[in-house]
C-alpha cells in the first residue's frame, strides 16, 4: 500500500475465482479520496438510474442488462496504478462516459415498446448502428439519436468479459459460421434473440468496418424493418475513402439519409444546431492533436486506454453532439498539460515505446494498462485513435452548407477501424511505419484480430516490412468479444513470451505476468 | 449409389459432347491454349476477380477478360503466411499461384473492393510484385462500386468504370473505348451470353439433356478463356444438344439450385452430381445466373451507363446492402428453383466468406421457411476434391428430399 506510482504489486489485487478484486488500491490519501468520491459519483448514477421501474423491467427483460452491475469494477480496472493527474484524467473520461451510457439506457428503455413504450418519445427517436459516425444527426438537435447495439454488445463487453458469448452461440446455432467477426455476429445474435429495445421513428444503418459488420446489418434490418416496422435507410459510405472520385458518391448519401430522417420524423435539418457541432468536433481534433504531439515526445499524457476508448467514444459516438465533451476535453487538455510541463510520467518505468495497431480486443480492454504496468512499454497511441484530422467547415454560409455534406461524408467515411480497415494497404501498412517514426517507437504491438480479414490479410507484409525497419513487432491474436477462443491470460502470454525469449527482459511488476482473470468482470 | 454400382457420373448414358474435352482442359490451367492464342494475335489479356467488374468493358476491341482461377490448387502455405489461414481459400489460391507466376500472363488486373478478402489478395499480389513480369504496360487497378441499387450508386459505378477500367485500358494500351467500341464488345458479350442461355435450357423438363457438370465446365470456360474463341464450339455445342438424346430414365434423384459463393472447381458441382442430385439452376459467381444475362442496349443513352446499371440492378452479390436488394436475393433464388423445378436448394459458402456466410444463414432459412424450399446449408474449401463429408451430407439431403416426398412434403410435416 503506498502512495508511490508503482509500489504496488498490482497482480496481488485478483483473487481466482472472483468476479471483483480483492480490495480498493490504495494511492495516498488526497487520491484516494478522490477515486472514492468518483467511485459514489458512479454508484449514484447506476442508483438514480434503477429508481425508474421502465429500467428495472428492462434489467429483467434484457440479458444483457446484468452486465451494467460491473461498471464500477471496469473503471477499477482502467485506473490500475494510476494516480495524480493520469487518475483525474481517466475519471473524467470514463465517467462521462458511464453517464452517456446511462442517459441512452434510459432513452432506449424510455420509448421501447416492451417497456417505457413513450410512443411520443419513440416517434423522435432514429437508431443508428453501434460502429456509426453519427455525423449525419449531427443537425437534428430535436431527435434522439440512438444505438441499441451500443449497450447490448458494445459497452457489455466492455463490463464483462464474457457478456457477448450467448448471443454469439445464438448465431451460430442459426447457421452462421463460426469464422466471421464476433462483434456484428452478436449483434446479429442479439437480433436473432430478439433481444434488443423496439423503438424508434426510423434508423439508418452504415456499412461500417468489415463485411461482415455490413452483412450483420442484413439481419438486424429483417427484424426491424420487416417486424418491428421500423423503416431502415442504409448508408453506403465509399470503402475507397481516400480517392477523390467517391467523394461525390459519399456526398449524396449523406443528402439522401437526411432527407430519409427529415421524412420520418418530420423535423427539419438545423444549420446553426450543425456547424455549432462542427465547432466542437474540430474542437476535439485540435486537442487530440496536442495530446498526440505531446505523445511524441518522451513525456506522453493522453495515451493508453485513457485515449483509446475516449477517441472512440468523443470522435464517433458523440461526434460533437453532446456539449458535455468539449467541457472533458478542456479537462483532459488542462490536466495533460499541467503534467508534461512538471515531465511526469504514469508508471515508475517506461522501457519501450510502441504504436498499438489493429483492432484491440474488447474483452481485455484494459490490457494496455497491464502493457505499461507489468512491462513498461507505453502505448504512445493506437490505431482506433488515428483518425481523421482534417478540420470541417464550421462557419454557416452558403458554400459552407455544401461543403458540410462532404465534411459529413468524410467522417462517415473516416469513422474509427474503417479509415485503416478500408482504404487500401497505404492507410494500414503504409501510414503504420510513418507513425512509428513521428512518434519514435521501438515496437509495434499489432493486434491481431483473428476474425478481421482485413487486418489478417496484411499478416506478411507487416512482418515483412517490420523486419526490413527493424522494428520490433509484437502479435497479440484474441477474438475480440470471445475469450473462450483466446482468454485474457492468453493475450498476455503472447507479450509475456516475447518480452523474456526476445527482448530477454524481466518485467517490472512480476505479480502482473500471470492474473487469475478467467471469471473476472 | 445407382443400382448399377458405379457412380451417377460413370453410369450415365448421354453421348459425349463433341467439345467437352476441349472446354474441360481448357479449365485445368489457369493460362489455357485460347489466352496464348489471343495472345498471340495481339490482344491484351485484362485480368480480373470478381463479377462486379462489367465484363464487356474489360473485352473492348484489342483486349480479352480473363477470370482468375487457381485450378489444381495444392498448397498454399506461402500465401497462408502472407494472408493467413483466416482468409478464403480462392483468395490464398490465387494469391499463391500468382507468387508461383501462374499469373504473368496477364497484361493488367483489375478488381473492385468488392470483398476484404479479395482486395487484400490482389494487394499482396501488387506488393510482392508478382504480375506483370517483363510487362512495362502492366498496372493494377482497384474500383469503388455500388453496395445500393440506385441512381447514386449509378453514378458511382459509371465513374469508377471510367477512371479504373476505361481510361487506364486507353492510357496504357491504346484500347478504342468509344461507345462504338464498348457496344461491339457487348454484342460479343451477349453472343455468349444467348448460347449459354440456350444450352443452359437443356437442362429443364424431367430428362435433361445435360448435366449439372457438363453446363458448369461450358459456362466457366467463358469467364476463364476469351470469349470470341469459343463461340464456334459453344454454337456446335447448342446444335449437338437439340438433337442429343436424353437417357431413358434418369439416375438424379433430386433437382437443385445451387446458390452461393464463387465456385471455379469443377469437382464441387461433380460430387453434388455424383450424389444424386441433378443441379438444374447455377446461382453463384462463375455461374450463368445473373452472369450469363444478356445485356440489353438502347440507342437513347450511352452503353456504359446502361452496361452499369444492368450489372448494379442484376447483381446478386450479398454486398449489396438496401432491403430491396437483400429480399430481392432471395426471390431471385425462389424463382429460380420455381423455373427450373428445383426440389431443393443448397446453399454452398466458401469457407471465411463473411459475405456469404450471412447470406447463406439468412436465405437457407427464408427459402425454406417462407418458400417452402428444402434446404441444405454448406461451407466448403475452395477445391472440393473428393470429399467423403461432403458427399455424405449431399447424400442425406437427397434422401431427406424423397422422404419429404414420400409423405407428402412440407404440408405433412
Amino acid at each position: 500500500m503506498a502512495k508511490e506510482i508503482g509500489a504496488d504489486r498490482l497482480g496481488d489485487f485478483y483473487k481466482a475465482g472472483s468476479r471483483v478484486r480483492k480490495r480498493r488500491e490504495w494511492r495516498g490519501v488526497k487520491d484516494t479520496m478522490y477515486d472514492y468520491s468518483r467511485w459514489l459519483k458512479i454508484m449514484m448514477t447506476l442508483g438514480k438510474f434503477v429508481m425508474k421501474p421502465r429500467n428495472v423491467k428492462a434489467m429483467l427483460r434484457y440479458r444483457w442488462m446484468a452486465n451494467y452491475l460491473a461498471v464500477p469494477m471496469m473503471v477499477d480496472r482502467h485506473t490500475q496504478g494510476l494516480r495524480g493527474e493520469y487518475l483525474r484524467m481517466c475519471h473524467v473520461e470514463q465517467d462521462l462516459i458511464i453517464d452517456d451510457v446511462a442517459k441512452l439506457l434510459d432513452n432506449l428503455f424510455r420509448g421501447d415498446r416492451r417497456t417505457g413504450n413513450d410512443t411520443e418519445f419513440s416517434k423522435k427517436v432514429v437508431l443508428v448502428d453501434e460502429n456509426e459516425m453519427t455525423a449525419v444527426m449531427m443537425g437534428f438537435p430535436q431527435l434522439k439519436c440512438l444505438s441499441r447495439e451500443t449497450p447490448s454488445t458494445y459497452v457489455s463487453v466492455l463490463l464483462n468479459q464474457h457478456a457477448a458469448e450467448h448471443y454469439l452461440d445464438v448465431a451460430q446455432e442459426f447457421g452462421l459460421a463460426g469464422d466471421v467477426c464476433p462483434m456484428p455476429a452478436a449483434e446479429a445474435g442479439v437480433s436473432i434473440d430478439d433481444d434488443a429495445p423496439v423503438l424508434g421513428a426510423c434508423a439508418i444503418q452504415c456499412n461500417t468496418t468489415c463485411d461482415g459488420s455490413l452483412l450483420g446489418n442484413g439481419v438486424i434490418s429483417k427484424r426491424l424493418e420487416l417486424e418491428d416496422g421500423v423503416p431502415v435507410f442504409q448508408l453506403a459510405a465509399p470503402l475507397r475513402h481516400r480517392e477523390d472520385d467517391v467523394q461525390e458518391y459519399a456526398a449524396q448519401e449523406i443528402r439522401n439519409a437526411i432527407a430519409f430522417v427529415e421524412k420520418h420524423t418530420g423535423v427539419q435539418w438545423d444549420w446553426k444546431e450543425y456547424f455549432e457541432c462542427a465547432k466542437r468536433v474540430n474542437y476535439a481534433t485540435k486537442c487530440r492533436q496536442e495530446w498526440l504531439d505531446m505523445n511524441r515526445t518522451d513525456y506522453p499524457q493522453v495515451f493508453g486506454s485513457n485515449l483509446a476508448l475516449y477517441t472512440e467514444t468523443n470522435y464517433m459516438a458523440i461526434c460533437g453532439r453532446v456539449a458535455d465533451f468539449e467541457k472533458a476535453d478542456r479537462k483532459l487538455s488542462k490536466l495533460a498539460n499541467q503534467a508534461f510541463a512538471a515531465k511526469k510520467r504514469a508508471a515508475k518505468e517506461y522501457r519501450h515505446r510502441a504504436i498499438i495497431w489493429g483492432v484491440q480486443s474488447h474483452y481485455y480492454m484494459d490490457f494496455l494498462v497491464w502493457l505499461l504496468n507489468c512491462w513498461g512499454i507505453v502505448p504512445l497511441t493506437d490505431m482506433l485513435s488515428m483518425v481523421s484530422t482534417k478540420m470541417i467547415a464550421e462557419e454557416d454560409t452558403p458554400e459552407n452548407r455544401e461543403q458540410a455534406y462532404y465534411d459529413m461524408a468524410w467522417l462517415t467515411e473516416n469513422m474509427i477501424m474503417r479509415n485503416r480497415t478500408h482504404g487500401g494497404y497505404r492507410v494500414l501498412l503504409d501510414e503504420l511505419w510513418d507513425f512509428t517514426q513521428q512518434f519514435n517507437a521501438d515496437m509495434v504491438i499489432l493486434w491481431e484480430h483473428m476474425s478481421c480479414k482485413a487486418l489478417t490479410g496484411m499478416h506478411g507484409m507487416f512482418e515483412d516490412r517490420a523486419r526490413e525497419l527493424g522494428i520490433h513487432l509484437v502479435w497479440v491474436g484474441h477474438d475480440l468479444f470471445d475469450p473462450r477462443i483466446i482468454s485474457r491470460q492468453g493475450v498476455r502470454d503472447q507479450i509475456n513470451n516475447y518480452m523474456r525469449t526476445v527482448m530477454r527482459e524481466e518485467p517490472i511488476d512480476p505479480s502482473l505476468e500471470v492474473l487469475p482473470d478467467e471469471e473476472s468482470w | 449409389m445407382p443400382v448399377c454400382g458405379l457412380t451417377y457420373r460413370e453410369c450415365e448414358k448421354l453421348k459425349d459432347l463433341k467439345h467437352f474435352i476441349f472446354f474441360e482442359d481448357l479449365l485445368m490451367e489457369a493460362h489455357n491454349k485460347l489466352i496464348k492464342q489471343a495472345q498471340e494475335e495481339g490482344r491484351i489479356c485484362v485480368a480480373y476477380t470478381c463479377e462486379n467488374t462489367p465484363e464487356p468493358l474489360l473485352n473492348l476491341p484489342g483486349a480479352f477478360s480473363a477470370r482468375l482461377r487457381a485450378p489444381r490448387t495444392g498448397s498454399m502455405d506461402i500465401a497462408t503466411y502472407y494472408l493467413t489461414s483466416f482468409l478464403c481459400e480462392y483468395s490464398r489460391a490465387l494469391l499463391e499461384r500468382a507468387i508461383e507466376g501462374g499469373y504473368n500472363f496477364a497484361d493488367c488486373i483489375i478488381t473492385p473492393d468488392g470483398c476484404s478478402m479479395m482486395n487484400r489478395c490482389v494487394e499482396n499480389m501488387e506488393l510482392l510484385k508478382t504480375l506483370g513480369k517483363d510487362k512495362e504496360k502492366f498496372f493494377y487497378e482497384y474500383m469503388e462500386i455500388p453496395m445500393k441499387s440506385d441512381q447514386n450508386g449509378l453514378n458511382l459505378y459509371v465513374l469508377q468504370c471510367k477512371n479504373h477500367i476505361l481510361q487506364p485500358l486507353h492510357d496504357n494500351y491504346g484500347l478504342d473505348i468509344s461507345d462504338e467500341a464498348i457496344r461491339k464488345a457487348v454484342a460479343e458479350h451477349n453472343r455468349v451470353c444467348e448460347l449459354i442461355r440456350a444450352i443452359g435450357e437443356f437442362r429443364r423438363g424431367p430428362r435433361p439433356t445435360i448435366t449439372g457438370y457438363e453446363f458448369h465446365v461450358i459456362t466457366l470456360a467463358t469467364y476463364a478463356a476469351p470469349k470470341y474463341l469459343l463461340i464456334d464450339k459453344l454454337e456446335e455445342t447448342l446444335e449437338e444438344l437439340k438433337v442429343r438424346e436424353p437417357d431413358e430414365q434418369s439416375d438424379y434423384r433430386a433437382r437443385v439450385v445451387v446458390v452461393g459463393s464463387e465456385i471455379d472447381d469443377i469437382d464441387f458441382i461433380k460430387l453434388v452430381e455424383d450424389s444424386g442430385a441433378y443441379v438444374c439452376a447455377d446461382r453463384f459467381c462463375y455461374g450463368s445466373f445473373p452472369g450469363r444475362d444478356p445485356i440489353v442496349l438502347n440507342d437513347d443513352e450511352d452503353a456504359l451507363t446502361q452496361i452499369c446499371r444492368q450489372y448494379m440492378q442484376r447483381g446478386q452479390c450479398p454486398r449489396y446492402m438496401n432491403t430491396e436488394k437483400m429480399l430481392s436475393r432471395r426471390q431471385y433464388v425462389a424463382e429460380l428453383a420455381k423455373e427450373y423445378e428445383a426440389d431443393g436448394i443448397i446453399y454452398e459458402q466458401m469457407k471465411f466468406c463473411d459475405p456469404w456466410a450471412y447470406e447463406k444463414m439468412l436465405g437457407s432459412h427464408i427459402l425454406r421457411n417462407d418458400y417452402g424450399y428444402p434446404v441444405l446449408a454448406v461451407d466448403r474449401p475452395y477445391s472440393i476434391g473428393t470429399s467423403g463429408q461432403m458427399r455424405t451430407r449431399v447424400q442425406a439431403f437427397v434422401e431427406s428430399i424423397e422422404i419429404k416426398k414420400i409423405q407428402g412434403g412440407a404440408a405433412n410435416g
